[in-house]
């Protein structure tokens, strides 16, 4: 009887999460049959649910809309300013989690920078690009996107340092570690799948972004999700390219989730209970 | 401390590998559609005879508003050249943000306002007598049909709307296909279509005095012919398409007619995307009037370099490359270039499209323009709904209207 039972909350758990997954899955697979159809067959209602699959959309993609630049740039920006902004988190991070730097307010107050909406920032972060004569570069989105996910990564590391018994600090120094020493080579390593989950949310956050890198990048500079836009036109949007497109764009993240889960998770739920 | 100097040191190198400033020569802002990329292609050319480097950066139409603000009200922005949508000539022009146009056309001997038709010039060329444009291409409706179907029927396309609705009428009744396919979606699409009602009905939104006659009898019976045309002609769901679900239905052969860009007929045409290519022309719109649209070459005040600006426009306005962009299939706006013989030969129904564009009136150009194609959107909405009376949704659109500049 009771294995019975076991039996059936398996199904009905199993049956629950399918339909779960499938709410998330859906739009993705029909994304990538999309990619492969042909213009006609990928706007037909009803849909027509078998066809010889192509390749002409991706084709369309590296030939006509310069995939792999904009590609590039993606990946340079959301590297680079990713980097930047968890190593300077860090060390924040870590002053405030130790030091108290700023008193108890501090941390809530850096999170507040973070709450406001980026269109706020659009014109004022425009005129500070242009005057400093990088428009259309990498660098300034680097810049723009490290300063704007600090607050953010800075707010979520506190809590990981918190974790750490200070005692862990102190027994590097009495073994004769510098306080930097003690942070950069116990510290740090202990953190590391924090330290790693703040990046990988950075990068996603980067890799993501739309409008800033709409207002300050231009032809050379332009990220993938800016690039992508132009794939929706006057005539109606090209769907077949646009799904290739996207197939490509999800293809890092999804690697960089599977290859980082583990420590996504302990690093998200890191510190959330002391 | 070594390790993590040699981990600065590289994210500084990477860090300035990635700067990559481009060379100051004229940019261009523009929207992604196939003129752009006409204009993209001889562009070679410009840059061999005058040594000046042209950087064209295309972006869709939704973005590039926004793209747009932030560079008109800086004193320097990145583009030298950009191009007006007819929805934004009365904010741009009301801002100061892009220069008269008429000292450099004085000066030029390549460049005459005349040639222009005039609908062109009035949307997006002159405003209140100044030149702050130079038309670019159309984007005019017109309705396009299903000469098959007509043929089989043995009828013609009427020249009063009240008869056309009766057509679509007929078709839904008589044949497997909708009578039209309508897009319903507000607040662009389902303004837009309307529109063409209106204009073909002969209402407007104000009178020749300024009064607002948004409500009159003619709008509302162009309202009431446009709710009964998608409650019993389109497809189910009709209030709620967009451009790319009504095109889908046409394309594949659903529908008899529908009221959308003049030069989406050579894309139904286009055997790789419509399973009716062969089978279908374009007409103007029953009543004679549809909506126009287009866009013009401006330079911005805040242009780095004016005089670049204007050799190029001068350029790509003049009549060669005018005709060269009409015989790779763009829109053109000139006269001349529509009664040339080459361009008839290649694309026959553009004596149609002149007619079309003649007849063709725009939006009412003034500041408040996208407010009121939002207001004016959710009103035919809930009128295609039936949620309101015509009259009630046109009352509420004259009553905003009076707010407006």
């Amino acid at each position: 009887m009771e294995n019975k039972n076991g039996l059936f909350d398996k199904i009905i758990t199993y049956i629950v999460l399918t339909f779960a997954s499938l709410t998330i899955l859906l739009p993705i697979l029909w994304i990538i049959r999309t990619s492969m159809a042909n213009r006609r067959i990928a706007y037909k209602i009803p849909p027509q649910w078998v066809f010889d699959p192509t390749i002409e959309n991706y084709v369309a993609i590296f030939k006509d809309l310069n995939f792999l630049h904009f590609f590039m740039n993606s990946l340079i920006i959301s590297l680079l300013s990713s980097l930047i902004a968890v190593m300077l988190a860090a060390v924040a991070a870590y002053s405030i989690a130790r030091f108290k730097t700023g008193g108890t307010s501090l941390n809530v107050f850096i999170l507040s920078t973070y709450m406001l909406p980026p269109i706020i920032l659009i014109i004022p972060l425009f005129i500070l690009v242009k005057s400093l004569g990088l428009l259309d570069t990498r660098l300034a989105v680097i810049i723009a996107y490290a300063g704007i996910h600090l607050p953010l990564l800075i707010w979520m590391m506190i809590g990981f340092f918190q974790g750490i018994p200070e005692a862990l600090d102190e027994s590097a120094m009495v073994d004769g570690c510098t306080r930097f020493q003690a942070f950069t080579k116990v510290i740090l390593p202990v953190t590391a799948p924090g330290v790693i989950a703040s990046f990988v949310m950075s990068f996603i956050l980067a890799w993501n972004e739309f409008i800033i890198a709409l207002i300050i990048t231009g032809k050379t500079s332009r990220t993938l999700s800016v690039a992508l836009s132009t794939l929706s036109t006057h005539q109606g949007v090209k769907i077949a390219e646009l799904s290739a497109a996207i197939v490509l764009t999800i293809l890092p993240i999804i690697a960089l989730s599977f290859f980082i889960q583990r420590y996504l998770v302990y690093g998200l739920t890191f510190g959330a209970v002391k | 401390m070594k390790k993590l100097l040699l981990i600065l040191a590289m994210i500084l190198l990477l860090v300035f590998s990635a700067l990559t400033v481009g060379a100051q020569e004229i940019n261009i802002l523009m929207e992604a559609v196939p003129d752009t990329t006409y204009v993209q292609e001889l562009i070679p050319d410009f840059e061999e005879k005058t040594g000046i480097e042209v950087n064209v950066e295309v972006i869709n139409y939704a973005e590039m508003h926004e793209k747009l603000i932030p560079q008109l009200i800086s004193q320097e922005g990145a583009y030298d050249v950009i191009v007006v949508d007819n929805y934004w000539v009365g904010e741009f022009t009301t801002a100061d943000w892009i220069i008269d146009l008429e000292p450099y056309i004085d000066k030029s001997d390549k460049i005459n306002t005349d040639v222009y038709i005039d609908s062109m010039f009035n949307m997006v060329g002159q405003v209140n007598g100044t030149t702050y444009m130079l038309p670019f291409y159309n984007y005019a409706m017109a309705l396009v049909y299903r000469t098959d179907i007509l043929d089989e029927m043995n009828l013609q396309i009427p020249t009063k709307l009240t008869d056309y609705v009766e057509l679509c009428n007929s078709v839904t009744e008589q044949t497997e296909y909708y009578g039209v396919v309508m897009q319903g979606l507000r607040p662009d699409p389902i303004a837009m279509e309307w529109l063409n009602y209106l204009y073909s009905m002969g209402g407007d939104f104000y009178d020749e005095d300024g009064n607002i006659i948004i409500n009159n009898d003619k709008a509302v019976k162009a309202l009431e012919l446009y709710v009964e045309n998608i409650n019993n002609n389109a497809p189910d769901g009709a209030t709620g398409f967009g451009f790319d679900q009504a095109f889908s239905v046409i394309a594949n052969g659903k529908a008899f007619s529908y009221i959308t860009y003049n030069w989406m007929l050579p894309k139904l045409n286009n055997e790789e995307e419509s399973e009716v290519a062969g089978k279908v022309d374009i007409a103007q719109m029953p009543g004679g009037h549809s909506l126009n649209g287009g866009w013009g070459w401006a330079i911005p005040k805040s242009s780095p370099d004016k005089e670049a600006a204007w050799e190029f426009i001068e350029w790509v306005e003049s009549f060669d490359v005018a005709k060269e962009r009409a015989l790779m299939g763009g829109s053109p706006t000139r006269n001349d270039v529509f009664n040339d013989e080459e361009v008839l030969e290649n694309y026959p129904h553009y004596t149609e499209v002149k007619t079309i564009l003649q007849g063709a009136r725009p939006i009412p150009i003034m500041e408040d323009s996208t407010e009121l194609i939002e207001v004016l959107g959710r009103e035919l909405s809930l009128a295609a709904n039936k949620d309101k009376t015509p009259q009630e949704a046109l009352n509420t659109v004259a009553e905003h209207m009076k707010d407006l500049k």
